[in-house]
């Protein structure tokens, strides 16, 4: 009965869902000279400087594979997670005008910006398929195999969680503005203790369990053993990152939940 | 058909200073300072809405009158959902489109077409429903040459005139309209007064806000008033508005 009233009314906003989607990704390129070209060009050329610095600066490297396609996955997943939940994050506060006015199902501002970047994030695919095909030759060429086809649950798992914690980051934000700014501190402490540019190997042993709990670890480590390794990921880790999203989007459904009728007294 | 019961809406006036981080701390160590918190928070509670109830029946124009700041869009809010009353019930039975505010659900910088679509999708309009209504809006909205225009170049008339023809597209059951009928140009306003006219006698129930004494008279049925957030009459629409001229003149 519960689920049921969920499901329908998620059938009846999901119109204004894909609305909120479309309008985001209209007005975020309108007034650009190059428009949508943006959501490709943007990610390759961050990448490009990651990349450059990491590599031939720092002289990074993670034995036996492609350093630049290691880098690479790591980026596209944490992009999204960074991205997706900042955004989310305000999507809240930055309608109250309209959820002052209006009945609108809340949940679904910071929804729509997850699916939104989720959009982006399929387009940053395309450099990361670029960059596995001249991967060069020798033993650490990476091939497209049919293990790939395994990569959208890590996918789903990313959103998921990233869904989770945006629903818990919009409602703390509410109560406390000051969250834009201590999250954005958070979010460069999480760049440096989620192996993107490093291998987890190198650290010691304690601090390796540390960042194990950080589940963004297990989802890109999941993407790496399919495109680096050509294995398939063990049933352990697919347990993990499944578990780990879903719990996280549960505790992220409660707590917006909870608090959401609270909302109104703090615009 | 609405059933607003007991109804009260506490607003706390000063908590935009509550929510910082330095306030937390500040409390978290320090019991006193808590304390004082406790008893400021008391003094700057404000009961936005007092213990109201009314009843509305099907196909009623029911008028809201009183002053500014005396809860009438407040109440309003409460019966379409978007505020959760601090004490009592309202019960609804149909689906509301609320006017509380025209145009809250646009984007300056989409244009007029796809802003219809994201007005009629944050009042929770179907895509197909839209397609099939989309020319009667332009029509009824008489935009047909800024259709391609983002919105942020229109003037507050065109705003409220394509928000109007959104708004009013269905039939809704009830239709709550927080002061939008002044809205546009002579041409416009009675237009919209003829389409409320045409909505009311379709049998949709209308809650009405408006300071024009003259139109509630012409409209409603039934009159509230409300004061500080109390009902001070509810009655026949001749009885209360003579009643409110009178307290206001009175001032």
């Amino acid at each position: 009965m519960y689920i049921k009233n969920i499901i329908d009314n998620f059938k009846k906003y999901s119109f204004l869902l894909r609305q909120l989607v479309s309008r985001d990704f209209k007005v975020k390129y309108k007034r650009s000279v190059l428009g949508v070209l943006w959501s490709l060009l943007y990610p390759v050329l961050m990448m490009a400087v990651m990349a450059a610095v990491f590599s031939n600066v720092f002289k990074f490297s993670v034995p036996g594979v492609n350093y630049l396609v290691y880098l690479m996955t790591g980026l596209t997943f944490f992009n999204y997670y960074s991205e997706a939940s900042n955004s989310s994050m305000s999507a809240v506060v930055a309608n109250f005008s309209l959820l002052n006015k209006i009945y609108i199902p809340k949940y679904i501002f910071p929804l729509s910006k997850c699916l939104f970047v989720g959009i982006n994030f399929l387009l940053t695919l395309i450099p990361l398929y670029g960059v596995i095909l001249l991967s060069g030759s020798g033993e650490t060429k990476c091939h497209i195999t049919a293990l790939h086809l395994l990569l959208p649950y890590s996918y789903l798992c990313l959103l998921l969680f990233t869904v989770g914690v945006g629903f818990i980051l919009s409602t703390i934000s509410v109560f406390l503005r000051d969250m834009f700014y201590i999250y954005g501190i958070v979010l460069t402490i999480l760049t440096y203790f989620t192996p993107i540019m490093y291998d987890i190997n190198m650290l010691d042993p304690w601090i390796q369990q540390v960042l194990k709990f950080n589940p963004l670890y297990h989802y890109i480590t999941f993407a790496r053993t399919i495109i680096l390794y050509d294995q398939m990921p063990s049933v352990k880790s697919f347990i993990i990152c499944g578990a780990s999203c879903l719990i996280t989007l549960v505790i992220g459904m409660i707590v917006f939940k909870k608090n959401q009728d609270k909302f109104i007294y703090y615009m | 058909m609405i059933d607003v019961q007991n109804v009260s809406m506490r607003f706390n006036l000063g908590i935009e200073k509550n929510n910082s981080l330095k306030q937390m701390a500040v409390d978290l160590f320090s019991k006193s300072a808590r304390e004082k918190r406790k008893m400021h928070k008391k003094e700057n509670e404000f009961w936005a809405l007092q213990d109201v109830s009314f009843k509305v029946e099907k196909g009623q124009v029911v008028g809201f009158v009183g002053s500014n700041g005396a809860g009438k869009s407040t109440l309003l809010k409460v019966v379409a959902g978007v505020m959760k009353p601090t004490k009592g019930k309202v019960l609804v039975g149909g689906n509301i489109c609320p006017m509380i505010e025209l145009g809250a659900g646009f984007d300056l910088d989409l244009n007029a077409r796809e802003n219809i679509y994201l007005n009629g999708a944050v009042m929770g309009y179907s895509k197909d429903f839209i397609d099939s209504k989309y020319q009667e809006i332009v029509d009824f909205s008489e935009l047909h040459d800024f259709l391609e225009v983002p919105v942020r170049n229109f003037s507050s008339g065109m705003i409220a005139r394509l928000a109007f023809s959104v708004a009013t597209i269905v039939e809704p059951e009830i239709l709550i309209v927080d002061e939008i009928l002044s809205v546009g140009d002579l041409n416009f306003q009675k237009k919209s007064e003829n389409k409320m006219r045409s909505l009311i006698s379709g049998g949709t129930t209308v809650l009405y806000v408006s300071h024009s004494i003259e139109s509630i008279k012409s409209l409603c049925d039934k009159v509230v008033w409300l004061e500080h957030g109390k009902v001070i009459q509810v009655g026949t629409a001749e009885k209360v508005c003579a009643a409110y001229y009178e307290s206001q003149i009175g001032k």
